[in-house]
């Protein structure tokens, strides 16, 4: 990884230094994620060798999220079911409470919900561990050895982050169409074919695939985003929290973005 | 490569590849069945039927929507097309399973609600004609709600506004309303009626003069009656005097009777001297009858002597002939 030209020294103002390391940094997270994406579609990537740690890091993104992750999106969403079905109910609108329901909670909420869970349960505490490698100097020793440290540390942590969005995302769609269900229709099959219907017409094609495009961006971005090298890290603990809220602030900045493009592909 | 974790490395998971391969099973399972669930949801795995609809205008239908029978979901949209002749063509793929409720007289209507999108109905009265047939063309008729409100509304604003003229301070219902209020006030004052209808005192005064004379007049009317029954009972007395002229014993009635039983008796003999005549005159039929026989039996006599003599004459021709001084009849020429 090539990095930035530094700042030039004849740099007149603080606010052009700023924007400056700003533009550098976007510049490196780029190129990381490029790099991260080129290996992420190499077979070479996926040989036996490096099972063992793919296995390891998508158990550690996945398994122990689970169990929280369930409650906190089963009780999340009985929240907004409820709320939306009594408001519908109330204004005699209940025939379009399911595809509100649909098209907030599982089209548009629970992806939200679970890239922040996955970004804040997982990546950002593993980039917080990779900045300590590097800075310890550990990934520069990797490359001394031998050893790539992108495709043995980096990648597998990535793809174990992309791989749990698409499980927690999935799994947490599942959990609101089942519960949107039963509260609408209660313990009963009667309604299921014209529930399947109300689902049906809310997932048409564009939906869908614009539904698929925004999970892959939005697990791409929590996996990618904490991991990428900050070439101006600061030091010190006061200097580390604020670069740790400006990593925050890019991951949501890039979530937004995501969430923004597919409102103007569904709605527009 | 080295297969040793790092020294910072959380400490090892038991099985940890077979959790690490359920959980990714599990991912694969959950999209895997989503993918499903959703061309189930679609459609994809339905046998169907087409139906053609024939709309001015598609605004409002989207590919996917539901069309309903009785408020159950029966097909839906499978496309939107412009028919040559500028019409929308919309393709709604009917599940083969409730085909059954499209039938030959079935009527599709397209409606545009206040709240919500645009919904397509079938409606089949008559269930007993046969089956709508794959592919057919059916015209839908439309419904819009929102475009009947500015009509609606234009009339609503007329209505009040001509409820206002009507209601005004110079308005005639306004100035009929005073003259009932004040008919009302007279008819309750002491002219009454009369002098609503009358208006002034001369006029109600002969009226009053007219109603009397009216009386006086019905009085002599009785008077005349009176007499009338007395003239009446006279008539009485006559009409029984010529009953016993007419129907008495020696009144008019039995001597008539009398005299067509005499009648009766000369008719019988006329009948008997009728008879006699009758067999006379069969009688003198058999004369004639006679008479024409012997006429018939003179002229058979009369034609055997006619023969008799022409058997003569030709007897004599021919001893004529035959005899020695027979002269020669030939004319012989030169």
């Amino acid at each position: 990884m090539n990095p930035p030209p530094a700042p030039s020294a004849a740099t007149p103002h603080p606010w052009g230094r700023g924007l400056w390391h700003w533009l550098a940094g976007w510049w490196q997270l780029v190129e990381f994620g490029s790099q991260m994406l080129v290996l992420l579609l190499s077979p070479s990537s996926y040989r036996s060798s490096q099972r063992q740690i793919i296995f390891r890091e998508f158990y550690t993104a996945t398994g122990p999220l689970l169990p929280a992750f369930t409650g906190i999106a089963s009780v999340v969403s009985l929240v907004i079911i409820q709320i939306v079905v009594a408001t519908a109910e109330s204004y005699d609108l209940s025939r379009y409470a399911l595809d509100v329901l649909v098209r907030t909670l599982v089209l548009e909420l629970l992806p939200l919900m679970v890239a922040l869970f996955v970004a804040l349960r997982y990546t950002m505490p593993g980039a917080e561990t990779v900045a300590g490698l590097r800075a310890q100097g550990k990934l520069h020793d990797m490359w001394r050895t031998g050893r790539d440290p992108a495709r043995d540390e980096l990648l597998p942590r990535v793809l174990a982050g992309v791989l749990a969005v698409a499980l927690l995302a999935a799994l947490g769609s599942l959990l609101a169409l089942l519960l949107t269900y039963l509260t609408v229709y209660g313990f009963t099959t009667w309604g299921f074919a014209a529930y399947t219907r109300a689902v049906g017409q809310v997932f048409n094609p564009a939906v869908t695939l614009i539904f698929a495009f925004k999970a892959l961006f939005l697990s791409l971005t929590v996996a990618i985003v904490p991991l990428a090298p900050e070439q101006l890290r600061r030091k010190g603990t006061e200097r580390r929290r604020r670069d740790n809220i400006s990593l925050l602030g890019r991951v949501f900045a890039l979530i937004l973005l995501g969430e923004v493009l597919s409102l103007i592909g569904n709605y527009y | 490569m080295s297969q040793t974790p790092p020294p910072d490395s959380p400490p090892p998971v038991a099985h940890l590849e077979t959790k690490a391969r359920l959980l990714l099973l599990l991912m694969v399972l959950l999209v895997a069945g989503a993918v499903g669930y959703l061309m189930y949801a679609r459609g994809a795995f339905e046998r169907t039927q087409e139906l053609v609809l024939i709309a001015d205008d598609s605004e409002g239908i989207v590919v996917g929507m539901d069309m309903t029978f009785s408020g159950f979901p029966i097909g839906r949209v499978g496309r939107i097309e412009l028919s040559p002749e500028g019409n929308a063509r919309i393709i709604i793929d009917v599940s083969r399973r409730d085909a059954h409720w499209l039938r030959t007289s079935s009527v599709f209507t397209m409606e545009n609600g206040l709240v919500g999108s645009t919904r397509i109905r079938a409606f089949s009265g008559v269930l007993t004609d046969p089956p709508l047939p794959d592919g057919a063309e059916r015209r839908v008729l439309r419904g819009d709600a929102a475009a009947e409100i500015p009509r609606m509304v234009a009339s609503v604003r007329e209505l009040v506004s001509n409820l206002s003229v009507l209601t005004g301070p110079e308005a005639p219902l306004n100035a009929s309303l005073q003259s009932l209020q004040t008919a009302a006030e007279r008819l309750n004052g002491p002219r009454g009626a009369l002098g609503v209808l009358l208006g002034n005192e001369a006029d109600i005064r002969k009226i009053t003069l007219a109603v009397d004379r009216t009386n006086a007049l019905l009085a002599r009317l009785d008077g005349l009656v009176i007499k009338a029954d007395s003239i009446a009972a006279r008539t009485d007395g006559l009409v029984a005097n010529a009953d016993a002229q007419m129907f008495g014993a020696s009144g008019v009635v039995p001597e008539t009777r009398a005299t067509v039983v005499q009648l009766n008796g000369l008719l019988a003999d006329a009948r008997n001297s009728l008879k006699k005549v009758d067999a006379v005159l069969v009688e003198a039929q058999a004369i004639g009858a006679n008479t024409r026989e012997a006429t018939n039996d003179l002229g058979a006599l009369r034609a055997d002597v006619d023969a008799s003599l022409r058997k003569v004459e030709q007897l004599v021709n021919e001893i004529n002939r035959k005899w020695p001084f027979k002269r020669d009849t030939e004319i012989r020429l030169p």
